[in-house]
Parts: structure tokens; sequence; C-alpha cells
């Protein structure tokens, strides 16, 4: 979309990875927890591919992006990354050159700085993170599991900042299966 | 970068090769101003695939092996399905076949939106990645994720899910996508079409560095329309045509010290799988409207410069569109998802068109349908011989380029094929060793 489309200003929550993939599992199953919750407040949406971010958030005042991250911290850490339009530019060579960033080479700092470019970057980004032990396929790890609930009291941090900063009377529902 | 090497040569080092998938390593030596050598590494650990696959059930390789690649899951499907069909003598519907190739559709579509824009276009733009080329030219970049998100929706209606679909099983599917939920796609897809269209004439306008290269083109051919989900024969660009279920016989897979992932040979000799195979040796199947966009980009029937592979792959996006709302056109409701399958001992092969090229699965399985012998064999595998031949052309062509210009050169020469090297490999690491004879110890 381009910067002349009506801007919705409300809040999107995105789960980001794939389910069968061990730790890259705890994204949707963050907001699964918190759809559970809240959905009736928030739209809700999980994507297993980086790249459809920068259309899904497209519109939205504010979007809280839960994911596994790698950082070298323990497994299970949880991590808050501000990215949004206001927030500086993400480092996004090692990720969209790499190969490691998501398929074909293109991940969420890549999603986020072509968003930047192209207009489409919501005002208000947070990247809720929760260190990954594996990325095989199977179940989440352990430590990644027992951290369910704090990335899920995180999410829900940055999304009550969020719909504060967000317009009350433009939220609405609207939420979509898990992919 | 670049390293003076103690008996004088160097060696140029990209530490990672951008916007391909997956990780490898190159290794080009120059002597004399002469390529002495050429080295594709792929030296990820063997997946271990066709062995996690032996003792499994004969209706469980289309899940297990979707799994083996984020980018053409439908391949791997596509392949096992019709190869544990033959095997058990299964025949479905011609519901069940369309709808397969509107999942395929769904797959090319995402598949080469992705190369062609986000990771092709930047090497004939001049810009080091989608980032930078985003600044300059926003309404190509929007156009390839809005074509991009009509491949993932279709994927995901039919597939049930954009990546690693679960819908699709041995004789069919679980569900059938009603009318209503795809015309809720057509916009979109005849938005495409008619995108897709106009982005041939772009990248026609691109300047195509000269080179060509002779190898056999081996592709799958069906009577009735341009090979996707499946073909009748295999034809090959020196006249050779073979059943499908002849493969195994005619490619013949050999390891390398130097690689963890197969080569392979068609009779006896290098030869090319991909969308510059697919186009020679299929220009006829492709719908009027293709091939007058392909004529009018400058391609003859046959394109022997992978450089152009571009146009062709723009040329293929083109028929996806076209293809999924023919036949959305002609779906109706009520179509059974699927034909009661039994197993039945035996061996067979399932071969398909990735949108990298050609791959193919044989399976032997016994009476009880328990998997006894797997191979599966993908493109980016077959092509690793034609890789290393074009970029010893490559290298030997632009010898003159200095180091750094050389190592771009031949990264585009990569990057022409769109390798999936994340079906077998991680990290490419370029290296480009220039010695003379007066330098050698």
């Amino acid at each position: 979309m381009t910067a002349t489309t009506p801007r919705r200003p409300d809040v999107i929550l995105i789960g980001l990875g794939q389910p069968d993939r061990g730790d890259d599992a705890v994204g949707p199953a963050i907001v699964a927890r918190v759809r559970a919750r809240h959905g009736d407040h928030l739209t809700v949406v999980t994507r297993e591919d980086p790249t459809a971010l920068v259309q899904v958030w497209d519109g939205h005042r504010a979007a809280v992006v839960a994911d596994a991250v790698v950082s070298g911290a323990p497994p299970g850490a949880v991590s808050v990354t501000r990215a949004g339009a206001a927030d500086p530019p993400l480092p996004t060579h090692a990720f969209t050159a790499s190969g490691r960033g998501g398929s074909h080479a293109f991940g969420v700092a890549g999603a986020v700085e072509l968003a930047r470019v192209l207009g489409t970057l919501p005002q208000v980004v947070v990247i809720v993170g929760v260190e990954a032990a594996s990325f095989a396929h199977g179940p989440m790890s352990p430590q990644v599991e027992d951290a369910i609930d704090d990335a899920v009291a995180t999410v829900e941090a940055e999304l009550t900042a969020a719909l504060r900063l967000a317009p009350t009377t433009d939220t609405h529902a609207e939420v979509e299966p898990c992919a | 970068m670049t390293h003076q090497l103690k008996d004088g040569g160097q060696v140029l080092n990209v530490g990672m090769l951008a916007r391909v998938e997956g990780e490898g390593g190159m290794h080009i030596e120059i002597k004399d101003r002469q390529v002495v050598d050429v080295k594709l590494n792929i030296f990820e650990p063997p997946r271990f695939y066709e062995g996690f696959l032996r003792g499994r059930k004969y209706t469980e390789p289309p899940d297990i092996t979707a799994r083996i690649c984020g980018i053409c899951p439908v391949a791997y499907q596509s392949a096992s399905t019709e190869a544990m069909e033959t095997i058990c003598g299964i025949t479905t519907t011609p519901e069940i076949q369309l709808m397969r190739r509107l999942l395929y559709c769904g797959e090319w579509i995402e598949s080469h939106a992705l190369h062609i824009f986000m990771l092709h276009a930047p090497d004939f733009l001049g810009y080091e990645s989608v980032l930078e080329m985003a600044k300059d030219h926003p309404d190509v970049v929007n156009m390839a994720l809005r074509l991009k998100k009509a491949g993932n929706d279709l994927m995901e209606l039919v597939g049930g899910r954009a990546i690693h679909p679960v819908n699709v099983k041995v004789g069919g599917f679980y569900r059938m996508p009603t009318v209503s939920e795809l015309e809720a796609l057509r916009p979109a897809l005849e938005q495409g079409v008619e995108d897709s269209f106009a982005a041939v004439q772009l990248v026609a306008g691109f300047d195509f560095p000269e080179m060509e290269q002779d190898y056999t083109y081996v592709s799958l051919r069906h009577p009735d329309w341009y090979p996707l989900e499946r073909g009748t024969e295999v034809v090959a660009s020196d006249g050779v045509r073979f059943p499908v279920a002849e493969i195994p016989q005619r490619i013949e897979e050999f390891h390398v010290q130097h690689s963890h992932a197969l080569h392979a040979r068609f009779d006896g000799g290098t030869y090319f799988v991909g969308p510059l195979a697919r186009y020679s040796n299929n220009f006829d199947q492709l719908s009027p409207r293709c091939q007058e966009a392909a004529l009018k980009a400058g391609l003859g029937e046959t394109c022997r410069n992978p450089f152009k592979s571009i146009i062709v792959r723009t040329v293929e996006l083109a028929y996806a569109f076209e293809e999924a709302v023919r036949i959305i056109d002609q779906w109706r409701d009520g179509h059974a998802p699927s034909v009661p399958t039994a197993p039945r001992a035996g061996e067979g092969v399932g071969a398909s068109e990735a949108p990298r090229g050609t791959i193919w699965h044989r399976y032997r399985i016994d009476a009880d349908g328990v998997i006894q012998d797997a191979q599966i064999v993908p493109p980016t595998s077959q092509n690793q011989a034609s890789i290393e031949a074009d970029l010893r052309l490559a290298a030997q062509q632009w010898v003159d380029l200095d180091d750094h210009m050389l190592t771009h050169r031949c990264e585009e020469a990569i990057r022409n094929y769109d390798p999936c090297i994340s079906c077998a490999t991680h990290f490419l690491d370029l290296r480009v060793k220039r010695t003379t004879s007066a330098e050698q110890p």
C-alpha cells in the first residue's frame, strides 16, 4: 500500500513463526494465549513469513510482534525491541544478507526497514522476543515453554500502552484463525 | 574481501552470498588468467530425510517431505503423492488434479515473485538489496509484495497453510475450497495477471550480460499444458524423451568430495533443470498471451542466457496467475476431495516442476504400505554441475574485471538459478583465488 491509503488508528498483535519448527512456534503460542483473553479488542493474526509483516501491519498505528529470536541470551529470555517509525533503524544487513533471517534471506529486521521505506511501518512497533534454543522440527524446548507466561505478560503490558496511544473508538474485533 | 596468499595468489572472500535461500561455499581458482578450478561446496550435514522415510507409511511422505523446504513444499507434496499413487494404482479425479495445479500456481507465484523482485532485480538495477531498491522503486516493490501475497493467500486457502501446507494427501485433499472462497481471491489474481505482464516488460528492459550455455535442458512435458504439478514424460533439449518412470535409469546421482549434496548427470553429462529448460522445452504450451509477451520481451522460443532467466521467470509468473484464474473460472462445488487409497507393493516415481526445476521422488513400499526405500532429488542438487559450469564460464569471460566486480558477477551467476540451497545447505562463501605460474611454489 502507499502512504495515501487511509490509516486505521488501531492496534494489531502478530504472532510470527512456524508451529512445526521447535521454538519458532513461540510467537503463535503467545498470541493464541492473548487472543483468548483479549481477542474482542484486538486484531490478532499469525504469520509464518516475515515478508507478510510489510503489508499486514499497514494502516495500524501500533503493532506488537511476538517472535522467537536468537541474540545469544539464555534460551527463554524475553526481550523487547522497539522498531516503530520514530525508532532508530534496525541493523538489517545481518538479517537480509545472511539467509538466516527467514525464508529466502528476508527476516523481521528486513521487513521493518522495508516497511519504513515504503511508508507502511506503524508509529509503534514492539517486537517481543523469546530467545530460542532450537528451530529443529518438533516441540518447543522446555525453557521456551516456561517463558511463555512472562512473554504473554510482556505482550499484554505493551498492548495496554499501545491501546492508550491509539484512539479507542476505532479499535475493532477482528480475529483471524491461526495459519 | 581480498587476501594475498603466501604463493602470491589472491583469494576474494564474500563471507555470505546475499539473496539466496540457504548457505554454501564457492571456490574459484584462476591461474595465468585461466579458470582452473570451480567448486560449489555444500557443507551442511545431510538431513537424512530419505532415511527418516524408511519404515513410515506410504501416506506420510506428503506431510514429511513438505517440511524439507518452506519455499517449495508443494513440489515435494506433488512428487510424493504422484509416486505413491503410481505404485498403488490409485487414479484420482480430474478435479483433484485441477486443484493440485491451482495449489502449485500459488507456490510458483509466491516463489517467483519473491525471487524476481526482492532477490534478483537488485542485481540488474544496481542495488545491494531490495531495501535500497525500494527507496527508488517503491511501486515495483509494492507490486512484488502484492503479487507474493496473492500466492500466499492461494496457498493458504488450498493448502491449509501458506508455508508447509497440510491439506494434501495421497489420493487428493482433506478438503476442497468452495467457489465462494476461491472467488474471494479472484480480484487479487486478476490484478496479478496484469501486474505480471507489465513486469515482463519491466524486466525485459534490464541490461543483460552476454553469456550462453549449451548444456542439455531437461524438464517435464504434458500434452495438454505447461508442466507444473506433473508431466506425462521427461523431455530433453537433445531430443531424448522418456516416461517419468524411467527417470532413475536416466539420471544418475553421484558423490563429489567437495559437496554434501549429491551431484547428478543425465545420460552421463551435465544438464540443467529450471525455468530456462521448462520454457525452452514447452514454449508451445504457454498461453498465447504469454508467448506474445515473451517474444515481445526479446526472448526466442528457447533461451540460453542464464541471466535472462529473470524474464522467463516473470513469463511463468504471468502464466501461473492466468492458470489460477482459469481454474477458478471452471471450479464448481461438490467435488469429492479425495479417492479411496490402499497400499500395494511396488516401486514408483513421481515428478513435478518446482519453481527451480524438476524434482523427482522414487519410493519402494511393501504390501502393507511401509516404505522400504526412498530417493528424493531436488532441482538445486541436480543443477550443481551446471552452476559450476556457469561460474567457470562467467569467471573466464570476465577474468579481467577487478576482484570486486568479478566476485559480484559470479554471485549474479549463482542467483540466476534462484538456488534453494537450504534443501541441502546453508551459507555461501565465495572465494576467487588468482595465481600465476611464476607465483606457484
